[in-house]
């Protein structure tokens, strides 16, 4: 440990600059007519600028709620959320955040490259092109030759791989990600995740990223967080302490598994 | 690494693999797009080879039916009179279609911004809809005169109904997942309606138009029978007065064969501009 210490820069750039979401307390109540759920309390979360993080918990404890907060898709009832140095609807106006959702929601009636360029024409002049093209985006996630074809001529991680470029296409300083890949067969998924690293590789962009899978959450994550239900609060932040770049077959490495089991453990106190 | 493999699969040229049996599976399906198409036409010809037979076999006489034949000798000689006769009849269609539609798809739009209005006329719209169209008809004839006006009205409140109804739905039902990319674009309200919730709402608007194209003409003809010297409408009048069945036939055939045409103009129309909507559609 000492020799990584030693070698890092003496002043570490200000929080404001190397933080990429700062979460104070921050909690989300919704009323309906049984009455007010707590899906988030006094939350505390920092991540840092180009980090991955992905998000574990039981079903309903909240984490599509974190990212909607953070998205400023809602706003918190209580505490403070900050991203990018900001309140989150500057970054979201700024175009700093990207969102995968969990059914890839791409519009049926535009084309794939079309579905792709519609963050460049939505947005009353705030879209900015970022510095790949959606072509070459599309060629990033593996769908050159595609570009003319409709949503409905795809299959599932086709779609989803559709809905990543398109998240992509304004070089979001911010990648929001909900369960992604919840639907897709193994196979497919570790591709996918193995593509999503080699983004994020290039890229640099923050990744937080939502799943299910203890597998998918080890390999991807820097960090993982463990969220506990009822109300929805962090139970655990996990270091990964895998080398990178990922592949693979790190994954029978008894580190690996030794992690999983760590996880599991604490996801059964959630 | 593994995943460069993935980037160089070749997708697309998967269904082309094996020429023969694509072959074979395009020329079963052309087989199976005649066959489809010829078999109702098989069907039209042997009712109308019974009923000729019937007509001439039991000596019915020509004002109770007159055989196909008869029918096929009027639509010949009076061709002139049924166009001349069609020629409002297809204006009124056409304009009502056109005005009845436009009105449900503007306070459809209203509708889904405005709920209070929705929950204000809504109902009202229902109750106009349940009058029936004979009972309309007199209405707006003593309302708009004996002109192509009342009919005109009563192909509109044809339309009208199906599409409001379809077109509210359609511009509602979008997938809360895609109002939320909306937001994270931060798109305006404009925005919103002309690339998302339009678009979203064209397969449904689609599928009331077609209901629309049949109704409109029903509902000209029937604007007709209340008060009118020329339309098709008056001349099913005029024949079944005077007994003339193959005139009457005839009038009926030349309005059917031009409904269809519309419908068949929709159906066209709806199959160019929503390509996209295959995969929901089957
Ligand atoms: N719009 C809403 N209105 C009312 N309650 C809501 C709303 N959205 C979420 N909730 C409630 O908040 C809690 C957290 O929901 P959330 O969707 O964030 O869970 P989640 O962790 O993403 O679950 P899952 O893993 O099943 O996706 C749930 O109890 C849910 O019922
Ligand atoms: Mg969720």
């Amino acid at each position: 440990m000492s020799v990584a210490a030693l070698q890092r820069p003496p002043s570490r750039p200000a929080a404001t600059t190397s933080t990429a979401i700062a979460l104070s307390g921050v909690g989300v109540r919704f009323t309906t007519e049984r009455g007010t759920v707590a899906a988030l309390e006094n939350i505390d979360l920092e991540v840092r600028q180009g980090g991955f993080l992905t998000l574990l918990g039981p079903s309903g404890c909240g984490k599509s709620t974190l990212l909607r907060v953070i998205a400023d898709l809602i706003a918190p009832t209580s505490g403070r959320a900050e991203v990018l140095g900001g309140p989150p609807s500057a970054a979201r106006q700024r175009r700093d955040i990207g969102f995968v959702f969990q059914d890839a929601a791409l519009l049926p009636w535009r084309t794939i490259i079309e579905n792709v360029a519609l963050p460049l024409e939505v947005g009353n002049g705030r879209a900015r092109p970022g510095k790949r093209s959606p072509r070459e985006l599309l060629e990033l996630v593996g769908l050159a030759g595609w570009e003319k074809a409709y949503p409905h001529e795809l299959s599932g991680g086709m779609r989803q791989r559709v809905s990543i470029a398109r998240a992509l296409v304004n070089d979001p300083k911010l990648l929001l990600m909900d369960e992604p890949f919840g639907a897709l067969d193994e196979i497919t998924r570790d591709r996918l995740n193995e593509e999503l690293l080699q983004v994020w590789a290039e890229t640099g962009t923050t990744i937080l990223f939502v799943t299910h899978s203890l597998y998918e959450a080890a390999f991807l994550g820097e960090e993982v967080l463990l969220l506990a239900a009822r109300p929805g609060r962090v139970q655990e932040r996990v270091p990964v302490d895998l080398p990178s770049p990922r592949c693979i077959p790190m994954r029978e490495t008894s580190a690996f598994i030794e992690l999983v089991a760590h996880l599991r453990r604490v996801l059964e106190t959630c | 690494m593994s995943s460069q493999a993935v980037h160089a699969l070749p997708i697309a040229s998967a269904f082309t693999d094996d020429a023969e049996a694509q072959a074979r599976f395009d020329s079963m399906q052309r087989y199976l797009k005649w066959r489809k198409r010829l078999l109702p036409l098989i069907a039209v010809a042997c009712l109308l080879l019974l009923w000729e037979g019937a007509v001439r076999a039991f000596g019915i006489r020509p004002f109770i039916a007159p055989a196909p034949s008869a029918v096929a000798a009027v639509l010949y000689a009076k061709f002139g009179l049924l166009m001349q006769n069609l020629v409002p009849t297809a204006i009124e269609a056409l304009l009502g279609f056109l005005l009845g539609n436009a009105a449900a798809i503007l306070i459809a739009t209203a509708f889904v911004y405005k709920r209070t209005l929705e929950e204000a006329f809504f109902p009202v719209a229902v109750m106009i809809n349940t009058v029936p169209v004979v009972a309309k008809a007199p209405i707006l004839v003593l309302l708009l005169g004996n002109g192509m006006e009342p009919k005109i009205a009563i192909a509109a409140l044809i339309c009208f109904f199906p599409t409001l109804v379809n077109m509210t739905r359609g511009l509602r039902d979008v997938s809360p997942q895609q109002l939320e990319l909306m937001r994270i674009l931060s798109a305006s309200p404009r925005e919103v309606f002309f690339k998302l919730r339009l678009l979203n709402a064209l397969p449904y608007l689609f599928s009331a138009l077609k209901i629309a194209a049949s109704t409109a003409v029903i509902g000209a003809i029937v604007g007709e029978w209340i008060g009118a010297t020329s339309g098709i409408g008056a001349l099913i009048i005029q024949a079944t007065y005077n007994f003339d069945s193959p005139l009457l036939y005839a009038t009926i055939v030349v309005g059917s064969v031009f409904s269809a045409t519309f419908f068949g103009l929709i159906s066209w129309a709806e199959h160019r501009f929503l390509k996209w909507n295959a995969g929901r559609a089957s």
